[in-house]
């Protein structure tokens, strides 16, 4: 691959980081948790981040990749290209102006950087006109289960992220009785059954493998339930959402997130 | 013939598996852009990071407005710990008169850094004594 495509690679990955990244940008809670969120949660997220994008590299970078310090290298890319793009739009809307003190603008660009840069990994995929599709599905095919797990944790991820710094989030799950957060939850799993039953996983056309109602039920929809339940807590615990809560309360809130995070696990294999 | 394209495929392959130098200098950017960023979030996590608020207010600029007279101030926050909904209250009060109070609520101030606002008075504070200060805080 010569420089020129890979500078083409490269303003896909731009342009992914801002169609990606747009949602968050301009939502005001993304700014004050950028400041106002704990310092070893937000080293850690953005740690994970970086894990995250190694493997979606993998998967479906901005480049077909041959090696772990390929997909390293792209994860750095990514996270770069998410890191310039917040960052010059932060300061376009003026969220980010230069008088504040340092931890300030590092904070509000590292976490905008999260959604963004896996935009920019994205990017490539939804944006490139000619994608090596069949490589992207002989990898799928290859990682197998493992490999459907992350990818279920990759989309649970990217969806719950854009929902849960809203204080809506909070706020639902207050209005809602435990009979509505039953009623979602089975809702969530029904969803995402059917998604996982029409869409299928892994190339497979129809029902995944084993065929049977009750091994994809345990197989796939149960435990992207349960990822996605995992990913709400991880990403709600994030922005301090969890912090002196009765455990109820949480448990309402996780049914809440779990429900576009359930979505996002069903769907990953139509974005990434 | 056959033979001549053969061999001028075998570099074109090879140089399409080598990285181009474009990636390198975006993957090193990004490099500097990670360590930068943990850098920056590491040292104010070592630093007082959550200690509690600390907001002290200053009075900038005092100016006759249509109406009465407007008090410019800087409120800041000396911790790590950010603050919320910080109630920021102007007294002014002279002899002879009742003290008149003027408040305001800003709605984040971050930790080690400023938020400006101002406070409108009917009367001239620099014909008393203006005092302006946080009155509390919430955590965010």
């Amino acid at each position: 691959m010569t420089s020129e495509r890979y500078a083409i690679g490269l303003a896909r990955a731009f342009g992914g980081a801002i169609i990606f990244g747009l949602p968050l940008l301009m939502t005001m809670e993304m700014w004050s948790l950028g400041f106002a969120m704990g310092r070893g949660r937000l080293l850690l997220l953005v740690a994970f981040t970086l894990v995250l994008l190694v493997g979606l590299s993998y998967f479906s970078g901005f480049e077909k990749t041959f090696s772990l310090k390929e997909d390293a290298m792209d994860a750095l890319v990514a996270f770069g290209v998410g890191v310039i793009t917040s960052g010059l739009l932060l300061v376009a809307l003026a969220v980010v102006t230069f008088d504040m003190s340092w931890g300030d603008i590092v904070g509000r660009v590292a976490l905008q950087s999260v959604p963004a840069s896996i935009g920019a990994m994205l990017g490539r995929k939804q944006l490139g006109a000619e994608q090596d599709m069949k490589a992207e599905e002989e990898r799928k095919q290859e990682a197998g289960y493992a490999g459907e797990l992350f990818l279920m944790l990759a989309g649970a991820l990217f969806l719950a992220f854009n929902m849960a710094p809203t204080e809506e989030m909070v706020l639902i799950s207050y209005q809602m009785t435990p009979w509505h957060a039953l009623a979602l939850g089975v809702l969530s799993l029904l969803l995402l059954h059917t998604f996982v039953y029409s869409i299928g996983f892994s190339g497979q056309e129809g029902r995944p493998e084993g065929g049977t109602f009750l091994s994809t039920f345990l197989h796939f929809t149960l435990t992207g339930y349960g990822i996605a339940l995992l990913v709400s807590l991880y990403v709600l615990w994030s922005f301090g959402r969890t912090d002196n809560v009765a455990v109820a309360e949480i448990a309402n809130m996780l049914v809440v997130l779990g429900f576009p995070a359930s979505l996002g696990a069903a769907t990953a294999r139509l974005v990434v | 013939m056959n033979r001549e394209s053969k061999a001028k495929d075998i570099p074109r392959a090879k140089a399409e598996q080598q990285v181009p130098w474009l990636e390198w200098v975006a993957s090193g950017i990004g490099l500097l852009l990670v360590l930068g960023i943990f850098g920056v979030i590491g040292w104010q996590a070592f630093n007082g990071a959550s200690t509690p608020p600390a907001i002290t207010v200053e009075v900038e600029n005092v100016a006759p407005v249509e109406g009465g007279h407007r008090v410019l101030f800087r409120a800041r926050n000396a911790a790590g710990g950010a603050a919320a909904q910080v109630e920021i209250e102007g007294n002014l009060s002279a002899a002879g008169t009742d003290p008149e109070t003027s408040r305001v609520v800003l709605d984040y101030i971050p930790g080690h850094s400023e938020r400006r606002g101002g406070l409108f008075f009917t009367r001239d504070p620099r014909s008393g004594v203006l005092s302006v200060r946080a009155m509390g805080f919430s955590e965010p």
